[in-house]
């Protein structure tokens, strides 16, 4: 069966070669004849190339097998897959890899050898993805809307080619949708008590272990990763701080307290549906900051703490705030590194967290290319001063060379440089990180945040 | 004892059972852990069930809750112990009972079944395929066979059950008169195409149609009793209905128009029959007739069907608890006026029989038309796939079996219980394994060589 992808003149080169061999090895009419007919039945038998994702439907940290059938043997091949953001970017991300002997292949066990990727990497068409050249810059792929899928379109396409956002010819097609919420997942919008954030709470009726959740001064409200963990059974609440219409005060400005992580701290442990004793907390970025003051507030006992590529103390300013200027470094075409400004020695003392206070077990995750975030050094300081106050046997760290400041739920594509402000005037940031270590540091990182999440919340 | 209350879980008759003070189940209940893997997958895709973290050797009830369209409420249950680590995983584990026993991996799903107090003749069918089959699955402690709805369960997680892939079309067709839609493959096609039959129930159902586009076929659900011609004029189409929903089938810019096939089930059998043998239009590359039979009046259009139907209504059965048996009607005999000449027929037929089948003679049939193709010397066509104690209903794996139901009369709306037989064991293992049969034929056959069992010729 001739399918459109495969050419008339391939199957001719095909049978040349087949004939060729056969009259060099045997030499004779009636094994010629035999060759013949045995490739005219091999031709006219092998059906279309199949292309196939198991789970089609998964959730964002699930690795999805993507395999091909009924090529033709030992040939190129491209995979291609794309998708639009929520902003109507379009997303691409593409792998060469070559048939086996039985014209298939399998992305859980080949190697890719040229692309956004090489290398086995089952799930590298997903962290790979990055917007084609032309694309407006600085972009950062985020889900806004939690209760819906990623819809990811995966391309099957003949020989070695380079797509860049053009139109393609398939061979074969698999549509996969990934989820950060589960079904079942309950997603609460919180307006209570002046918090400003989004519950999600895993199916079932509970108890639950929970965690508090806080991203940086990018601001906003960042529910992903809270939607993801309830999926894997943790209550989670997404806390906003900064930068949202529904917070008090100027936009720009900090304007909530410790009071107020305090009561998102407590609106977990009162919630009938969570244990009021397996609550912790995540945070990344300025997220750490937050985490670790809370942690040493009176009256807080968090079962467990998370941070992410952030600062132990903060100064007088806000991380971004021109205040700071002085300690941003520019790389020639006016990227701003923040870097500087999160370390130990350019924090105000008053502001730096007592890390002695500390009561609970505490793992700090570094991307040692993080550009925006001195995180080796104050994961340093942390270690330091715990283990001055006799509590190392609380401090686990996990350190990722290659990885950036980024360390988000697994597969998600990395954010070398990112769009900080537009308004008012337009300033692109650092994150820094590099793409397969990057993405093998979230993978890895979110495995080992699972299982403490498990020693500690459901132990 | 220490003087906190104690709880004793799965107390059962034999006594085994776990005592442990309440406070500690607490906090154990929100160490247990449930998981089911996939947690959206396709209707006919294997999950894993696995619950975690529970105490060793414990009784445990992991149960299934089915809420459908027609806000009837079905549900499944196993009974399990767990092991040294705490754990259970349902595709390992033996359920000791419950609605299903044994090593079953998706036995919360095919022996469901209407809970307590529904009404009767019940069956379990999908009308929107748009939408997921929700189904929570939920464990709770001890053996439990009722009353579940009143307990809290130890952990309960929701599992999403789709007939459509990611990607698949879905095409209302209204173009020349047809009542039918249309679902296309994710992907860039063209496709190969099958035109899809339901039985004398009418309506136009659409789940096989869906779940056979999700495996790469175009599939049109076509109906053919209760469609608008026949509700506007009361008139029930002619055989020219079925040629053009082949037709409009096969234009389309993305089927494969020389790779086209017909499913057929039940009542619709006798369409795929026919047209399969007799039709100039129609060219098959194969055919799939469930639950079905080749005798009718030659070339009888539905109408005619129908009027064969009711003269032969005194061989219509009524067993002691008033379930209807129409197996009779369409038995073949040696009158050759009444039967499709399956001599003539060309292309590959994949017959699926039910033994037990108490609706349609389906194994009757199959053996009178196995002895007419190999009289008329193209059996090498016929495969036969027949299982025992299965009834007629042989749909989609672990949809749940069902031995009688209500079934409307299209045009009269008259409510009859039907009987369609079956072991509800049996019957499962069947759908599972007929499904899987024929999309392998389909797919050989559509996706694969232009005539796989013709002989090979010399090309030189």
């Amino acid at each position: 069966m001739l399918r459109a992808g495969l050419s008339v003149k391939t199957l001719w080169q095909l049978m040349e070669m087949k004939t060729k061999t056969c009259l060099k090895v045997h030499g004779r009419m009636a094994d010629l004849q035999h060759a013949m007919g045995a490739f005219r039945w091999m031709s006219s038998v092998r059906p279309a190339p199949v292309l196939t994702a198991a789970p089609v439907r998964a959730l964002i940290d699930e690795q999805i097998s993507i395999k091909g059938r009924f090529l033709p043997p030992n040939s190129p091949i491209t995979l291609c897959s794309r998708m639009h953001s929520e902003d109507g970017d379009l997303w691409e991300a593409f792998a060469h890899y070559n048939t086996d002997a039985s014209g298939s292949f399998s992305l859980t066990s080949d190697r890719s050898v040229g692309g956004s990727y090489t290398g086995c990497e089952p799930m590298g068409l997903f962290w790979g993805l990055h917007p084609p050249p032309g694309s407006r810059e600085g972009l950062r792929l985020r889900k806004r809307n939690v209760e819906t899928p990623y819809t990811v379109h995966v391309s099957l396409l003949e020989g070695h080619i380079s797509p860049s956002g053009g139109p393609i010819t398939e061979l074969a097609a698999v549509t996969t949708e990934r989820s950060y919420m589960a079904p079942g997942v309950r997603r609460i919008d919180i307006r209570q008590n002046g918090i400003v954030g989004t519950l999600f709470l895993p199916p079932g009726p509970g108890p639950f272990p929970a965690m508090l959740d806080m991203w940086g001064m990018g601001g906003g409200l960042n529910e992903y990763r809270s939607a993801l963990c309830a999926s894997r059974g943790y209550a989670s609440l997404s806390l906003a701080y900064f930068e949202h219409k529904d917070l008090p005060g100027p936009l720009r400005e900090l304007n909530v307290g410790n009071e107020y992580f305090k009561s998102a701290f407590r609106l977990l442990q009162d919630h009938p549906q969570i244990v009021a004793e397996r609550v912790g907390i995540v945070g990344l970025s300025f997220g750490v900051y937050l985490t670790l003051n809370l942690a040493t507030q009176p009256g807080i006992n968090p079962s467990c703490l998370i941070c992410i590529n952030g600062p132990m103390g903060r100064s007088h300013f806000l991380p971004g705030d021109k205040g700071e200027v002085k300690y941003w470094n520019y790389d020639e075409r006016g990227y701003i590194a923040f870097r500087q400004i999160s370390l130990p020695s350019n924090m105000a003392p008053e502001y730096k967290v007592k890390m002695e206070k500390i009561n609970c077990p505490l793992m700090y995750i570094i991307g040692e290319d993080d550009l925006s975030s001195a995180s080796t050094e104050n994961a340093d300081q942390i270690e330091e001063e715990l283990r001055a106050a006799g509590k190392s046997h609380l401090f686990t760290r996990l350190s990722y060379p290659g990885a950036g400041h980024l360390i988000e739920p697994p597969y998600a594509p990395n954010a070398r440089v990112t769009m900080w402000r537009i308004k008012p005037e337009k300033m692109v940031a650092l994150f820094g990180g590099y793409d397969a270590p990057h993405a093998a540091a979230q993978e890895d990182a979110w495995r080992k945040i699972l299982c403490f999440l498990e020693s500690n919340l459901r132990g | 004892m220490s003087s906190q209350a104690a709880v004793f879980l799965g107390c059962s008759r034999s006594g085994v059972g776990c005592l442990v003070p309440s406070t500690w189940m607490d906090r154990r209940k929100c160490c247990v852990q449930l998981s089911v893997h996939p947690s959206r997958g396709l209707i006919d895709e294997k999950f894993n069930v696995q619950v975690q973290k529970f105490l060793p050797g414990c009784q445990l009830t992991v149960h299934a809750l089915h809420r459908c369209e027609d806000r009837n409420s079905w549900e499944a249950f196993g009974h399990y112990m767990t092991d040294a680590s705490g754990t259970v995983n349902v595709s390992q584990d033996t359920s000791v009972g419950g609605t299903y026993s044994g090593v079953e991996a998706m036995g919360l799903l095919w022996s469901l079944r209407p809970v307590p107090g529904s009404k009767p003749g019940l069956r379990l069918r999908k009308k929107n395929v748009q939408t997921p089959m929700e189904v929570t699955i939920s464990v709770y402690q001890g053996h439990q066979t009722e009353g579940f709805v009143d307990q809290v369960p130890l952990a309960s997680v929701l599992v999403e059950r789709w007939y459509m892939a990611p990607g698949v079309r879905r095409i209302p067709v209204t173009e020349d008169g047809l009542t039918a839609t249309l679902f296309l493959p994710a992907g860039p096609g063209p496709f190969p195409g099958v035109l899809d039959l339901w039985g004398a129930g009418g309506q136009l159902v659409e789940y096989r149609a869906a779940l056979l586009a999700s495996h790469g076929f175009a599939s049109l659900a076509l109906d053919y009793l209760t469609c608008k011609i026949t509700m506007e004029t009361g008139k029930m189409v002619d055989n020219q209905y079925f040629e053009t929903a082949y037709r409009v089938l096969q234009q389309h810019p993305q089927v494969l128009s020389s790779r086209m096939a017909m499913l057929g089930f039940s009542f619709g059998t006798s369409f795929t029959f026919k047209m399969a043998v007799y039709s100039q239009v129609i060219k098959l590359r194969c055919a799939v007739c469930i639950g079905g039979s080749h005798v009718q009046p030659i070339d009888a259009s539905v109408k005619e069907m129908f009027t064969y139907f009711n003269n032969n209504a005194s061989k219509i059965r009524v067993n002691e608890k008033n379930e209807v048996i129409w197996r009779d009607v369409f038995q073949p005999t040696a009158d050759p006026s009444i039967k499709v000449d399956m001599g003539r027929l060309q292309c590959p037929l994949l017959l699926v029989v039910g033994e037990d089948d108490q609706n349609w003679p389906a194994s009757e049939a199959a053996k009178d038309m196995k002895e007419m193709m190999e009289r008329a010397g193209n059996s090498h066509l016929l495969t036969i796939l027949s299982y025992p104690k299965t009834g007629h209903l042989i749909e989609p794996p672990y949809t749940p079996h069902v031995r009688a139901s209500i079934f409307r009369i299209f045009d009269t709306h008259q409510k009859l219980m039907l009987l369609w037989g079956g072991q509800t064991v049996e019957h499962s293992r069947a759908q599972e394994d007929a499904w899987k049969k024929i999309l392998v034929f389909l797919r050989e056959n559509l996706y694969g060589a232009a005539n796989p069992s013709a002989t090979l010729s010399s090309h030189l």
